[in-house]
């Protein structure tokens, strides 16, 4: 290989793995609000992002978006349009199932109720995946769109060599994934809401003495939680197949963020995500295929083992 | 104001509360003194909701406090400033603030509260940006007070606003709740170990002493009888 092509491959994985880098980083930002705010276990999340997918793929082919916006943006539109849907699915399910493990019912239990949280969402986990099955059937699905196989090319830098090229559909995905992220980091350092949901978690009897209804702060973050992680899975959906048991693949990559970016921090699981994606990407490069993850869990054990509060750990204390 | 009617609570089987009855009135400044372990903290949680007591009535302002559920409490009116300060330590100072202006009167009222809270306890507003987990065992007191006036309440519950501070920095809480209760005219409720301190602020104290009120009276009474006097003023 000549030098160029060197760097040709490298800038093109370095690309790549920002662009699927964001897509991962949206879907930790989900399940940071839920396990890093609020510190609730659910082993479910990567099936709620499973359901994600389902939701834009039938949003997109159903409900006529493809009519109405074309092949072209309609994936998008659908992807964003099953975040509202998964939000009350969410919240639904928090409200009868999950808020009896959650919230003031945990105060003072021992592990904050965790162990209750682990089995009640790896079984909502199993009747998720296997409805699923009995539902959409087993057959991978994807959602078509023509701006998958067409590219935006960047250069040639060096002469005639040297240029990068970036999937136009993994290039929109990883816009709409920065704006939503930009909305919620915005929502949890600044509004009302946000301040809100991490006092809860910060003391849930102080916030209940400051008149904080913490059970439903606790919704209200699972709901938030499941439909961002469900958009990220709309999007990620325009490029990658998906079937019932896809959620298995996702789940630990969003675990891994969380911890990554540090337990409680929002941006730090986008950065969590994001380190993942690119790890996963530049790996190929003197990897082959089938290592990829093994590379981002030598990685994660580095860095849980050099500094184990994450990249944007907090370092106060919980009292 | 607050009418606590021979309130019973208990931990499972163990009797906390024995038929409790403590009356608070509109603007007075009553303190609860008594040893540790005589059930003051447990009094307090009951009144926010978080200790359900097994027998007794609890009214506020008129209202069965029974029925109201504990995060509607502190929209009543009720501020509780609680045992062991339990600021939120990953909040900044304001945000701590704000959270105390989480009810609609907090809200309302909200510029005038933080000026004087400010002006009160000038430390937080240098600190307004830092994490209220990293402030001093003080400075996190003052805040807890600071985030119950933020609320603008009716009624301000202090649980042992003084637990683990220096003497400088206890005597330097008592003096703004002194000059808090000059500037509000705020009906107050104390809960207190330094029993000398408390029961010379306040108009009006209650005795408990395992879970039932062995004494009550002006300040000027419980500092003059005898019981008193040996056993909490060492006289």
């Amino acid at each position: 290989m000549t030098a160029p092509q060197i760097i040709e491959n490298i800038l093109q994985a370095l690309v790549a793995g920002v662009l699927v880098g964001s897509l991962y980083g949206l879907m930790c930002v989900g399940l940071a609000l839920i396990f890093g705010v609020m510190r609730v276990i659910n082993f479910a999340h990567g099936d709620f992002m499973m359901l994600g997918m389902y939701a834009a793929y039938y949003i997109f082919t159903a409900l006529g978006i493809h009519v109405l916006f074309g092949n072209g943006f309609g994936p998008y539109v659908a992807a964003v349009l099953a975040g509202p849907l998964l939000f009350v699915v969410g919240y639904g399910i928090h409200r009868a199932l999950i808020s009896q493990v959650t919230g003031t019912r945990t105060l003072g239990l021992d592990g904050e109720g965790h162990y209750a949280q682990l089995v009640l969402t790896l079984g909502i986990a199993l009747i998720l995946q296997n409805g699923a099955l009995i539902a959409f059937g087993s057959m991978p699905v994807s959602i078509r769109t023509p701006l998958s196989i067409s590219a935006w090319e960047l250069g040639p830098f060096w002469g005639d060599f040297v240029s990068v090229f970036i999937n136009k559909s993994r290039g929109i995905a990883a816009l709409i994934s920065g704006v939503v992220i930009a909305g919620i980091a915005l929502v949890i350092t600044h509004s009302r809401l946000g301040k809100a949901l991490r006092a809860s978690a910060d003391n849930p009897v102080a916030a209940t003495y400051m008149g904080i209804d913490v059970d439903r702060a606790h919704r209200v973050a699972f709901g938030l939680g499941v439909a961002i992680t469900a958009v990220a899975g709309g999007l990620l959906a325009t490029t990658y197949p998906f079937h019932p048991f896809v959620g298995l693949e996702y789940v630990i990559v969003m675990y891994a963020g969380v911890v990554l970016g540090g337990m409680g921090s929002i941006m730090g699981a986008f950065w969590g995500g994001m380190t993942i994606g690119l790890v996963q990407q530049m790996s190929t490069l003197v990897l082959p295929t089938q290592l990829q993850n093994t590379a981002i869990f030598v990685m994660f054990l580095l860095i849980v083992f050099l500094r184990p509060q994450g990249f944007f750990g907090r370092v106060v204390e919980r009292t | 104001m607050l009418t606590i009617d021979r309130l019973d609570a208990a931990y499972s089987v163990l009797p906390v509360l024995k038929g409790v009855s403590i009356e608070v009135a509109a603007g007075q400044f009553v303190a609860i003194v008594g040893p540790n372990g005589a059930g003051k903290t447990t009094l307090f949680k009951t009144i926010s909701g978080i200790v359900i007591p097994s027998a007794g009535r609890l009214v506020f302002d008129g209202q069965d406090l029974m029925s109201v559920p504990p995060s509607a409490r502190a929209h009543l009116g009720i501020a509780h400033v609680p045992e062991g300060r339990q600021v939120f330590p990953s909040l900044t100072v304001m945000e701590n603030l704000e959270m105390g202006a989480y009810t609609a009167a907090g809200r309302r009222a909200w510029r005038s509260n933080l000026d004087m809270i400010l002006t009160l306890m000038p430390v937080l507003a240098e600190r307004r940006h830092q994490p209220a987990g990293t402030l001093s065992g003080g400075q996190q007191q003052m805040l807890a007070i600071g985030r119950g006036l933020a609320s603008a309440p009716k009624l301000l519950m202090l649980d042992e606003p003084s637990m683990g501070l220096a003497p400088a920095m206890a005597d330097f809480i008592f003096e703004r709740l002194i000059d808090i209760r000059r500037q509000t005219n705020l009906t107050i409720l104390l809960v207190e170990q330094r029993v000398a301190e408390a029961l010379e602020t306040a108009d009006y104290g209650y005795v408990l002493e395992t879970g039932r009120v062995v004494l009550e009276g002006t300040n000027a009474t419980l500092r003059a009888d005898d019981r008193v006097r040996q056993a909490y003023l060492g006289m």
